[in-house]
C-alpha cells in the first residue's frame, strides 16, 4: 500500500504540474491535467531536487496545498502533455462524425494556442507524436491484427518523451520504461474496450488477434494476453531498478510492482473503474 | 572506491545476517536470470559487479582479512551472458546470433529478412529479435513455430517456456510472485491511472 507520505508527494507533483500548465499556457490548459502526465513528470524529474512549497488555488481555495514549483522536468512534462492531448483530441475529431466530433473540435480549438506554443518549444516531440499517430491510423485502416505492431506505434511515441534527457544511461532506462509502459497502456486500454468494440465494430487489435468475436475472453486467450502484459511490466521493472529515482522510489516501486498488476487484473475481470481510482488520489484523507 | 555499505544500502552497524540478507536481495534483483536477453543487461551486469565487490569487501573486513568469512559472493553469473546460444547450422544465421549478442538488432533483422530458408533456427532467431524489440507476442509465436519444426531442440523449448511462464520467477520486492494473475484481489483500487491516457473521453473534465 502507498504510504501517506508518498500520497502527499504524488499530490505535490500533481499540483506542481497543474501550476506549471497554468503559468505556461493559461488557465484553460489546466483542464488536461491527469495522473498519467503526473507520472510522466515524476519520470522526467531529477531526484533530490524537490523543493515543496504551499499555495491556494481555485480547486483548493481554503487550505494551501503542497506543490512542486516549475523546473525543467515539469516544464518538459507540461509541454509534452499539451502536445499529446492536442493530437489525441484531433484524433477524436477525425474518428467521429460531425455531431460526435463536436466535443473534440471545440476542446482542441480551446487548446490550439497552447499547442502552437508547445509545438514551437518541442518541435521534435511534436513531429514524433504526429508521425506515430499517423502510423496508428494506418494500422487501424488496415485492421492490423498484430497487437505488437499496433502497441509499438503508441509505445514509441511515449518512449520519445524521454529523448531530451541528457544522461545516456538515464535516457536508456527511461526510454525502455516508457516504451513498455506505453505498450502496456495501449494493450490494457484495448482490453478495456473489448465488449464495446465487439458491438460497435471499432478497430481493436486485441479483438482481432485473439479472434474474440463477442468480446469475451477465453481462458486460453487471457493466459496468452496476461503473459505478454507481464513481459512488458517486467521490462519496466528491470529498467526501473537501474536508475536511482531518489525520493520517488517507494511510490514508483509500489506503482510498477503492484498497481499495474492490480489495474490489469481488474480490467480483465471487468471491474476497473477509472473514476474510483481518481477519487482516491484526489481527496486527501 | 564507493562505500560498500552504501552500495548494499545498509548501515555499518548491520549484523552479518543483515549484510547477507541485503546482498542476497540485491543479487536476486540484478541476477542475470532477471535480465535474460534484456536490452539493458549490460547495466545490470555493472550493478552486479559493484554489489559483488561491495559484499566481498565487507566480508573481508569483518573476517579481519581472512578469506571465507560470511560466505562467498555469487560468482561469474554474467560471464556467460548471451553465450547460451548454441552454434548455428549456417554462417548467415551465425552472424545473426553475433549481431543479437552485440545488441545490433537492426543488422540481425536485415540478415534474417534476406535469408530465404525459414527453418526452425530462423524462426527462433526471429523470435529473439522480436523479444529485444519488445514485440513479446510475436516473439512467442516465432518460438512456437521453431518448437513445432524441431520439437527436440532444448534451446527453442527454453525460449518458449520463458515466454509462457518466465516472468513468474521475476524479481518482486518482498519475495512475492510477479504477475497480473498473481496479485491478490484488491478491495481498494491502487494508485494507477497511467492507463487513462488513451481514453480521451473520460478524463478530460476530471480536474
Amino acid at each position: 500500500m502507498l504510504s501517506e507520505e508518498d500520497a502527499v508527494r504524488f499530490r505535490s507533483m500533481y499540483c506542481g504540474l497543474c501550476h506549471t500548465l497554468g503559468s505556461r499556457y493559461g488557465a484553460a490548459a489546466r483542464m488536461i491535467l491527469n495522473y498519467d502526465f503526473t507520472y510522466l513528470a515524476i519520470f522526467l524529474s531529477e531526484a533530490g531536487k524537490e523543493d515543496v512549497r504551499h499555495r491556494r488555488c481555485i480547486v483548493h481555495p481554503v487550505h494551501p496545498r503542497p506543490y512542486l514549483p516549475t523546473n525543467d522536468a515539469l516544464a518538459l512534462a507540461a509541454d509534452e502533455s499539451v502536445i499529446l492531448t492536442y493530437w489525441q483530441l484531433r484524433d477524436g475529431v477525425t474518428d467521429h462524425d460531425w455531431l460526435h466530433g463536436l466535443k473534440y473540435r471545440s476542446l482542441s480549438a480551446v487548446l490550439e494556442p497552447a499547442y502552437r506554443k508547445a509545438a514551437a518549444l518541442r518541435p521534435a516531440f511534436d513531429r514524433v507524436v504526429r508521425q506515430q499517430l499517423d502510423v496508428l491510423s494506418k494500422l487501424e485502416a488496415q485492421q492490423c491484427s498484430s497487437i505488437d505492431e499496433a502497441a509499438d506505434a503508441f509505445a514509441k511515441l511515449l518512449e520519445y518523451a524521454a529523448d531530451e534527457i541528457a544522461d545516456p544511461v538515464r535516457r536508456r532506462v527511461l526510454r525502455q520504461m516508457l516504451y513498455h509502459l506505453g505498450r502496456w497502456i495501449y494493450l490494457i486500454d484495448a482490453a478495456d474496450d473489448l465488449k464495446e468494440d465487439a458491438v460497435s465494430g471499432n478497430y481493436n487489435p486485441v479483438l482481432l488477434r485473439f479472434e474474440l468475436t463477442d468480446g469475451v475472453w477465453t481462458s486460453e486467450a487471457r493466459r496468452e494476453f496476461t503473459a505478454t502484459l507481464d513481459h512488458s511490466i517486467h521490462m519496466v521493472t528491470t529498467a526501473f531498478e537501474l536508475w536511482d529515482f531518489g525520493v520517488w522510489t517507494p511510490l514508483l516501486s509500489n506503482t510498477l510492482y503492484t498497481s499495474l498488476f492490480q489495474a490489469g487484473k481488474s480490467v480483465l475481470d471487468g471491474t476497473f473503474q477509472k473514476s474510483a481510482v481518481r477519487k482516491r488520489i484526489k481527496e486527501p484523507s | 572506491m564507493n562505500d560498500p555499505y552504501q552500495i548494499l544500502g545498509i548501515p555499518e552497524s548491520a549484523s552479518d545476517d543483515e549484510v547477507k540478507k541485503a546482498y542476497r536481495d540485491l543479487a536476486r534483483k540484478y541476477h542475470p536470470d532477471n535480465y535474460h536477453d534484456n536490452p539493458l543487461a549490460d547495466l545490470a551486469q555493472e550493478k552486479m559487479k559493484d554489489i559483488n565487490a561491495a559484499y566481498e569487501q565487507i566480508t573481508k573486513m569483518r573476517s579481519g582479512g581472512r578469506p571465507g568469512g560470511t560466505g562467498s559472493a555469487y560468482s561469474g553469473g554474467y560471464s556467460g551472458y548471451g553465450g547460451g546460444y548454441s552454434a548455428s547450422g549456417s554462417s548467415v544465421l551465425q552472424q545473426v546470433r553475433i549481431a543479437i549478442q552485440s545488441g545490433n538488432i537492426s543488422r540481425a533483422e536485415a540478415l534474417l529478412a534476406n535469408y530465404s530458408d525459414h527453418n526452425a533456427e530462423w524462426n527462433f532467431l526471429r523470435g529473439a529479435v522480436c523479444y529485444r524489440r519488445g514485440w513479446m507476442d510475436e516473439a512467442k509465436r516465432y518460438y512456437q513455430t521453431a518448437c513445432q519444426m524441431e520439437p527436440g531442440n532444448p534451446e527453442y523449448r527454453h525460449a518458449l517456456e520463458f515466454m509462457e511462464n518466465g516472468t513468474r520467477s521475476a524479481y518482486q520486492p518482498g519475495g512475492g510472485v510477479f504477475g497480473t494473475e498473481q496479485c491478490a484481489p484488491n478491495l481498494c483500487l491502487p494508485l494507477c491511472c497511467a492507463y487513462s491516457l488513451l481514453s480521451s473521453g473520460g478524463w478530460i473534465f476530471c480536474c
